[in-house]
């Protein structure tokens, strides 16, 4: 088991006697300290989704799953096409992709998550350098990083990032959270 | 009507009791058979005005007796004997409803958040299915404490009256009220308030220390001077008390969740002092409520030099703007069912 803090988008995790994919996590400081953590599922089998709230260090079921190293090699509609060093592709659907594509390049190294030897969903790392193309120009003078503004990735996603940044910095972002940790 | 265990702990401060005691006596007063259970329920001596029909003390682990609705106050962790006998009396077949009442927050995570499932996976409760309920500032969430008849008995306050009842002299000048952790623009509060005739009313704990130790007050000394200001530290009391002082100021310093709703009640201006957090994670606490109550711009500074977040720097802000702005968020918040009629609407459907 789990604490609730440590799933990740792409993870299985039983809820009831279902298998269902993790396709997003939400962690959000309460009071005092505490916090929870909402968790957006599909179902593996019955493709239905729902969503939980636990506190953050609640235990979770999770289900061990093989994983493979894999890259991202293109989109097939409905499938994202990822291959191993083998050169084997293994097709995931894009509604299990979850945050995944908030971040997806081409040739990106991610973790390809198998249930009874399907391919299901892609676990990311922690955290991902991604290049700025557009922002706010850049303001010099707070160097708190704690004013921000809006900026893109390439493929759309958002972030909020310290009013110092520019576009086409690199940026390295914490997959859990989608925020910004520093410029590379 | 559901018979509702309402759990507690008492970790630092008195602010989760403060909040577990006003719900379980507003769901006794509406007829519900409520027990409070806490694990410092000699605490609740000084902080409970008197009795409440339909509503009992009990220990924290409950004895046998499994109500329909059990809360679990801000994630207190029932104790393993409740657990279980929740978990026996779900494979007996009873429904229990089983409530995580968390923290209030104005952030956005708590619409989203606000009455999801959370399903127990492992140990004695296993398969059982909890409910988060997320007290809030909007219909989407599930809102906020507010007892009947609170508004009505606000409008007919006499603020004379009370004071001089309190023992307290006071000329007609401004008022204001203090209730605080010890927040690092102490000094600079003290200097603004000089500035012309002020009454301080300042509640026990924490922040009376802090002032106490600032301005050279001894312990036994219940007023003091400075100027043209006059201070008066008030004893502990119980919740109508509490609010009874600020119901007097023009302006209210309130810290911690339960006190900062009961100054949207009272209608003057405020400054909220959230718990401080690692990370500094309340920072975004207080953005969010101040975005909430459309604060304008010198209460906006107030707070952040007031919760000593970087580059802040401390302001005395316009009264009547403070007011104004309060007044019109409470009327807002007002306008949406209390958290009560929306907790008890909660569990009729999911108990």
């Amino acid at each position: 088991m789990k604490t609730a803090q440590e799933i990740r988008a792409g993870n299985v995790v039983m809820h009831g006697k279902d298998p269902m994919i993790v396709l997003r996590t939400e962690y959000n400081r309460g009071g005092r300290n505490a916090a929870t953590v909402r968790l957006k599922l599909r179902g593996l089998l019955s493709n239905t989704g729902t969503e939980v709230v636990f506190r953050a260090d609640d235990k979770v079921d999770q289900i061990s799953l093989d994983h493979k190293d894999c890259t991202y090699s293109y989109f097939a509609d409905p499938m994202y096409v990822f291959m191993d060093a083998e050169y084997n592709q293994y097709e995931v659907e894009s509604g299990n992709m979850g945050d995944a594509l908030n971040y997806l390049e081409e040739g990106m190294p991610v973790e390809v998550v198998f249930y009874e030897g399907k391919a299901i969903s892609v676990e990311l790392p922690t955290s991902l350098e991604r290049e700025i193309i557009w922002t706010e120009p850049a303001v010099k003078g707070d160097t708190s990083g704690k004013v921000l503004k809006p900026a893109k990735l390439k493929t759309g996603f958002e972030v909020a990032v310290p009013i110092f940044v520019a576009q086409g910095d690199r940026i390295e972002i914490d997959t859990r959270t989608g925020e910004y940790r520093r410029r590379v | 009507m559901p018979r509702w265990d309402v759990h507690c702990r008492v970790i630092d401060n008195h602010g989760d009791l403060g909040v577990s005691l006003r719900l379980a006596r507003e769901l006794a007063r509406r007829g519900h058979r409520v027990r409070l259970l806490c694990d410092r329920a000699a605490d609740l001596a000084w902080m409970s005005p008197g009795e409440t029909p339909g509503l009992s003390l009990a220990g924290f682990d409950g004895g046998e007796e499994v109500p329909d609705v059990v809360v679990e106050a801000f994630g207190c962790s029932l104790a393993p004997g409740r657990i279980r006998r929740i978990a026996e009396a779900g494979r007996a077949g009873r429904r229990v409803c089983w409530v995580n009442l968390e923290y209030l927050s104005a952030e956005s995570y708590v619409e989203r958040s606000h009455g999801l499932p959370s399903p127990v996976h492992g140990g004695q409760a296993q398969g059982i299915r909890r409910w988060f309920f997320f007290p809030g500032f909007t219909p989407a969430t599930g809102g906020l404490l507010r007892e009947s008849g609170l508004l009505a008995a606000r409008e007919g306050f006499d603020r004379a009256a009370w004071l001089a009842g309190a023992g307290v002299s006071w000329r007609g000048e401004r008022v204001v009220s203090l209730f605080c952790y010890e927040p690092p623009a102490l000094a600079e509060l003290l200097g603004a308030l000089q500035a012309e005739p002020t009454l301080l009313l300042v509640a026990a704990g924490r922040g009376a220390r802090a002032l106490r130790a600032l301005a050279g007050i001894p312990e036994a000394a219940i007023a003091a001077r400075r100027g043209s200001l006059q201070m008066h530290f008030l004893p502990h009391g119980d919740q109508d008390r509490f609010d009874r002082m600020l119901w007097c100021g023009d302006f209210n310093f309130v810290r911690g969740e339960d006190s900062l709703v009961r100054a949207l009640w009272a209608g003057s201006g405020l400054a909220w002092q959230a718990y401080p957090q690692e990370d500094g994670a309340h920072a975004a606490k207080i953005e969010a409520f101040l975005d909430w109550l459309d604060a304008p711009p010198g209460l906006r500074r107030l707070h952040a030099a007031w919760n000593g977040l970087p580059g802040a720097r401390f302001c005395w802000p316009d009264l009547e703007e403070c007011a104004r702005a309060v007044r019109a968020a409470r009327s807002r918040a007002l306008a949406q069912e209390d958290l009560v009629t929306r907790l008890e609407r909660f569990v009729a459907e999911n108990g």
